[in-house]
């Protein structure tokens, strides 16, 4: 009885490292080897843009284009592959049902349809959420608020897409990480 | 208790009610015996311990430190889980029968688990999918609970499978159906048999084992409900009934109606589904309905696994105790099938049934509490017609004459009923 408590207990323990263990290992694999995109995003949502502390990103490159409705349905599991556009910022290129044999590519799921031309398939994109430190969720609120206002200012998303997975490497705002900007502003009040 | 005899020890040789060496006798047994409250007190104290610093690292961990490099964040969120591990080895090892550690080290590892992937989420910023996230958390302590043999682990796993369920059937769209929740509560089952059961060994943590599973039960069969949500309605009433039924078995009597969850939960669930019944609406959309729909849906099978079940269990309870000595409730679900197919085709006449058994059902138990001489179960009885009434209240062409006097008839008889029953008493006594 006792031996098999403890290779219960050994089988448990190496279970509970397997799991954060796979995530850094794929996360890691993903940085390293994956296909890294800007994404930019869309105003935030002004009726929630942060659930607590994380902001919440609201890509435009949620979206790709078809020439027929080909029956996609809500809630089904889709590959998507992306390119660069000319402004160099991610957009989808295509879409299939089948995983693609090679390349990098996300693993995601059909959000909703249009069902007229132009016939549109919206998906999800699995890293809407940006984690930061608690007392500097206010301020990248403002700061978000700021680059919607002026127009000469893009805040996009870095997005390290390998096989399947992708993982939000940074937010960016002009080409500088939000944490830096919100850090430099500190500096200034100070 | 034990000091609450030793102090009044004195005072009973005064009287002469004990002899001065019973008195001794007495002390002496009570200061042989292990102090049971203090050791209780240990345990609670280990767990709220366990918890509160468990939920503190969490809350730590959740303020997400940006200074701090990746590996730094890593290694401090997963500090937990080798400390929980480390504490858990040793008492596997050494074998420790201390309640108070192992309930502790259980509590502390159960969160351990939850904030090592937590962390790992935030450093990388994966969203995840939290449904996916708490069946992961409880897969991975489910062996926590047999391997430090912990009852508050348990308790913390069917609590987590149930937020689990909830999420997946209630909370996200589109809705699942949470299957895993089925199999990982007959996975914890074992459990609140060893341990509760061999050795007959009722204690706190039995009672609250039997209220959260019955809770637990109860709200996530709704988890299932798909198109025919109609046929529903028999799997519940065959799981309250089914509740009803285990409450009477010997195993499960706990001596007091109220320490009992299965009598609570099945036959307060048994009445409100069919006052739920006793309008029309559930029968107008039965007509609705084809039994070919009926036998397509997903409730189907669902009704009838839950339904042999509650048969099986009643037979074997009427194997021990004759049919008048059962509780009435027991047999809801044999009726309601019976009203269920009668209302296919006329569902007045089933409307009209379920208000009589509604009715039967209160009588019997205000007989019972009479019989029993118990006030709490008598109120319930009479507060079940008085419910009836004030349903009828709302969708019935009486008059408002004839419902002033129906009122004032139920007041009286509360009051007659119980003034008897208080008479009885003081004549008893």
């Amino acid at each position: 009885m006792r031996n098999i408590t403890l290779l219960l207990f050994i089988v448990m323990c190496l279970a509970q490292w397997l799991v954060p263990g796979k995530m850094i290992y794929d996360s890691e694999h993903v940085i390293s080897n994956g296909t890294l995109y800007k994404f930019k995003t869309q105003p935030i949502d002004p009726s929630d843009p942060f659930r607590g502390k994380y902001i919440t990103l609201n890509f435009e490159a949620n979206t790709i284009t078809l020439s027929d409705s080909a029956g996609w349905q809500q809630g089904e599991e889709v590959f998507i592959t992306f390119t660069t556009d000319s402004a160099g910022f991610a957009k989808a290129e295509t879409i299939s049902r089948e995983e693609p044999t090679a390349g990098h590519y996300l693993l995601t799921s059909v959000n909703y349809t249009t069902t007229q031309e132009p016939f549109k398939v919206f998906f999800k994109l699995p890293f809407d959420r940006f984690y930061l430190e608690e007392s500097k969720a206010s301020q990248a609120e403002q700061l978000y608020w700021q680059a919607q206002r002026d127009s000469t200012q893009v805040a996009y998303g870095l997005v390290s897409i390998g096989p399947g997975t992708a993982v939000l490497q940074n937010v960016m705002i002009n080409d500088r990480s939000v944490v830096e900007v919100i850090n430099e502003l500190n500096a200034d009040g100070q | 208790m034990s000091k609450q005899i030793l102090k009044e020890l004195s005072e009973l040789i005064q009287a002469q009610v004990i002899t001065e060496e019973t008195a001794e006798k007495i002390t002496t047994y009570y200061n042989s015996q292990p102090n049971q409250s203090s050791n209780r007190l240990f345990i609670v104290f280990g767990i709220l311990g366990a918890l509160l610093v468990g939920m503190g690292i969490v809350l730590i961990i959740a303020h997400n430190w940006d200074t701090l490099p990746k590996a730094a964040k890593l290694g401090i969120g997963l500090l937990p889980l080798i400390l929980g591990q480390t504490v858990s080895a040793y008492l596997v090892i050494k074998k420790s029968e201390s309640k108070t550690w192992r309930e502790g080290s259980a509590t502390f590892l159960f969160f351990a688990v939850a904030i090592g992937i937590s962390i790992v989420s935030q450093v990388y910023n994966i969203e995840g999918n939290f449904g996916r996230f708490l069946l992961v958390w409880m897969a991975l302590s489910l062996p926590i609970v047999y391997v430090l043999r912990s009852s508050m682990a348990s308790l913390l796993f069917i609590s987590g499978i149930t937020w689990y369920a909830c999420e997946v059937g209630y909370f996200s769209y589109p809705q699942g159906h949470a299957w895993m929740y089925w199999l990982l509560l007959a996975l914890i089952l074992p459990f609140y048999y060893v341990e509760f059961f061999i050795g007959n060994n009722k204690n706190n943590f039995f009672y609250f084992h039997s209220w959260l599973l019955t809770l637990s039960v109860a709200i996530c069969l709704g988890v299932l409900i798909d198109k025919g949500g109609e046929l529903m309605m028999i799997a519940y009433m065959s799981l309250f009934s089914a509740f009803v039924i285990i409450s009477e078995m010997k195993a499960f009597d706990t001596g007091r109606v109220i320490s009992n969850a299965y009598l609570v939960i099945g036959s307060l669930g048994v009445i409100i589904l069919l006052l739920t019944l006793s309008f029309d609406w559930y029968w107008n959309e039965l007509t609705d309905t084809t039994l070919n729909a009926i036998t397509t849906s997903i409730e189907f099978p669902v009704g009838i696994v839950i339904t042999a079940a509650a048969s099986v269990l009643l037979f074997l309870l009427l194997r021990t105790k004759s049919v008048q000595d059962v509780n009435s409730k027991c047999f809801a679900f044999i009726l309601f099938i019976v009203l269920f197919f009668i209302g296919l085709n006329s569902p007045a006449i089933s409307q009209l049934l379920i208000n009589l058994l509604v009715l039967l059902f209160a009588v019997h138990t205000i007989r019972h509490g009479a019989q029993r001489s118990h006030l709490g179960v008598l109120n319930y009885g009479l507060l079940i017609i008085t419910a009836l009434i004030l349903c009828r209240f709302f969708d019935t062409d009486f008059s408002f004459v004839v419902r002033g006097l129906l009122f004032i008839a139920v007041g009286v008889g509360f009051f007659a009923v119980n003034y008897y029953m208080i008479q009885k008493r003081k004549k008893q006594a």
